[in-house]
């Protein structure tokens, strides 16, 4: 079991490390999260509309699109020099592959989340409600089952030629649960609704990551074997 | 009077690496068209080939890179299973590629693979490889400032890092200055210690047969020819391989 876990805690010390050295998805995802929110900024009535009312479903919109722009390239410093075919010829399991790329992903799309809601923050002066705690797990929570399905779908799409046209279309549909779920309950700790309300709906966001995660590990052998 | 003992039938040891019958389709096309081979440790095979004849394809399938679409291949009598990993630390691989992020220094895609091989004297094990393939001077160099020869001699120390007994070697002078070469071939020649089994594909008849114990001529995916070492003239192989490659012998 050391072993299993050392292997994943080298994927992702080497994922997180060239993304360090790179810096081409977090700022890919970063500039994207600031953009919408300026532009959704702007697109908004504060007239006609609260932004309090809008503001969960845009927060995890500016998520899933930007954590799109980095989940898409996940494979794509491996396939530089073949070097994820050096990984899958070593003696590692095919589903530590997949948790760790899952994690390191998790890493850099959780901190854009968290970086989304400060700039919606900003720029609609939303406050962060009575449990920044939950809001922070709902994130965390939803983060996770998306960069388990994008990790196990880029994989998918990087081996095509459609690349990374086809990984929304393949993406997409599977996480409307997550964005109901988020948002709901993004929306509702934004309100400042006690967070008894919002219990069921981190329930639901937790089952759908643990599936996706789950899902992924049992599948990805069958996506990068021969 | 106590029974005498009797000792062990002799056992006839395994292969150190075995294909029966391999053959791997891409479709309509027949990559290797059923290939046996049976190599014992300290062999040095040497399969040469024209352009297309499946040497690449033969290769991934004795490393475990292709599932044969039929056959099987053995690793120390071990049939290669697909869902397991712990046959995997026994092969050591030199593809067309480096298998290397250009991102890291020299060290630190050493490291990396070590932990994924779960070695555990990386400390050791690298300065050493890195001596050995004369990079040790560049340890803390990115990967993409390296030369080509540079990198290949990095991922042969990569290959080797973790002292696989079946080493596969897939073209790896293209490419090399003869200074680069010079080196990568003192390398290779150490891997005809005994302990080994090599199989290496090349176009380059001089180097290939400079190494060989046994050779091999791939064509249209299967062995046209084959024998050891001691068998052949070098000064008359390139004319063998033209007739074998145009179908003369």
């Amino acid at each position: 079991m050391s072993a299993y876990l050392g292997q994943i805690r080298a994927i992702v010390w080497k994922d997180l490390l060239l993304e360090l050295r790179t810096r081409e998805r977090v700022v890919a995802m970063g500039a994207f999260a600031v953009l919408a929110a300026v532009l959704f900024n702007y697109s908004i009535d504060r007239t006609v509309v609260r932004p309090q009312d809008v503001g969960a479903g845009l927060i995890w919109m500016t998520i899933v699109f930007g954590g799109l722009l980095g989940v898409g390239r996940t494979f794509h410093l491996e396939a530089e020099d073949g070097a994820l075919q050096g990984v899958l010829m070593s003696p590692v399991p095919k589903d530590a592959v997949f948790l760790g790329k899952t994690l390191s992903n998790f890493v850099l799309l959780y901190a854009v989340s968290l970086l989304v809601v400060a700039v919606f923050m900003l720029f609609f002066g939303m406050e962060l409600g009575a449990s920044p705690t939950m809001l922070g797990l709902a994130l965390a929570l939803g983060a996770l089952g998306f960069v388990a399905l994008g990790t196990l779908f880029a994989a998918v799409s990087s081996g095509t030629r459609m690349g990374e046209t086809l990984l929304p279309i393949l993406l997409f549909p599977l996480l409307v649960p997550m964005i109901v779920f988020g948002a709901g309950a993004t929306g509702r700790l934004l309100s400042g609704r006690p967070v008894s309300e919002v219990a069921g709906d981190i329930r639901m966001l937790a089952a759908f990551a643990l599936m996706a995660v789950a899902a992924g590990a049992v599948l990805f052998r069958f996506v990068v074997e021969d | 009077m106590a029974p005498e003992s009797e000792s062990p039938p002799p056992v006839a040891s395994k292969p150190a690496l075995e294909a029966r019958g391999v053959v791997r389709e891409y479709g309509p096309v027949i990559a290797v068209a059923g290939i046996d081979l049976s190599l014992e440790r300290g062999d040095f095979l040497t399969v040469f080939g024209p352009n297309g004849a499946g040497k690449s394809s033969l290769l991934g399938l004795l490393a475990g890179a292709l599932r044969p679409t039929r056959g099987e291949v053995f690793v120390d009598g071990t049939r290669l299973d697909f869902g397991a990993v712990e046959w995997r630390r026994n092969i050591g691989v030199l593809s067309h590629q480096g298998f290397l992020y250009a991102q890291l220094t020299v060290a630190e895609n050493l490291q990396f693979y070590g932990r994924l091989y779960g070695l555990e004297d990386l400390e050791r094990r690298i300065p050493e490889r890195l001596a050995h393939v004369r990079l040790e001077d560049c340890s803390d160099a990115l990967v993409g400032q390296l030369s080509h020869g540079m990198r290949q001699r990095l991922a042969v120390a990569r290959a080797l890092l973790h002292d696989p007994d079946v080493v596969l070697l897939d073209e790896p002078y293209t490419g090399l200055d003869p200074s680069a070469a010079a080196v990568l071939r003192g390398v290779l020649t150490e891997l005809k210690d005994g302990c080994r089994t090599v199989v290496m594909v090349t176009h380059n008849l001089g180097e290939g047969l400079a190494l060989a114990s046994r050779v091999a001529i791939q064509v249209r995916g299967r062995f046209a020819w084959r024998g050891s070492r001691e068998e052949l003239d070098s000064n008359d192989f390139e004319r063998l391989y033209h007739r074998v490659v145009e179908g003369r012998a």
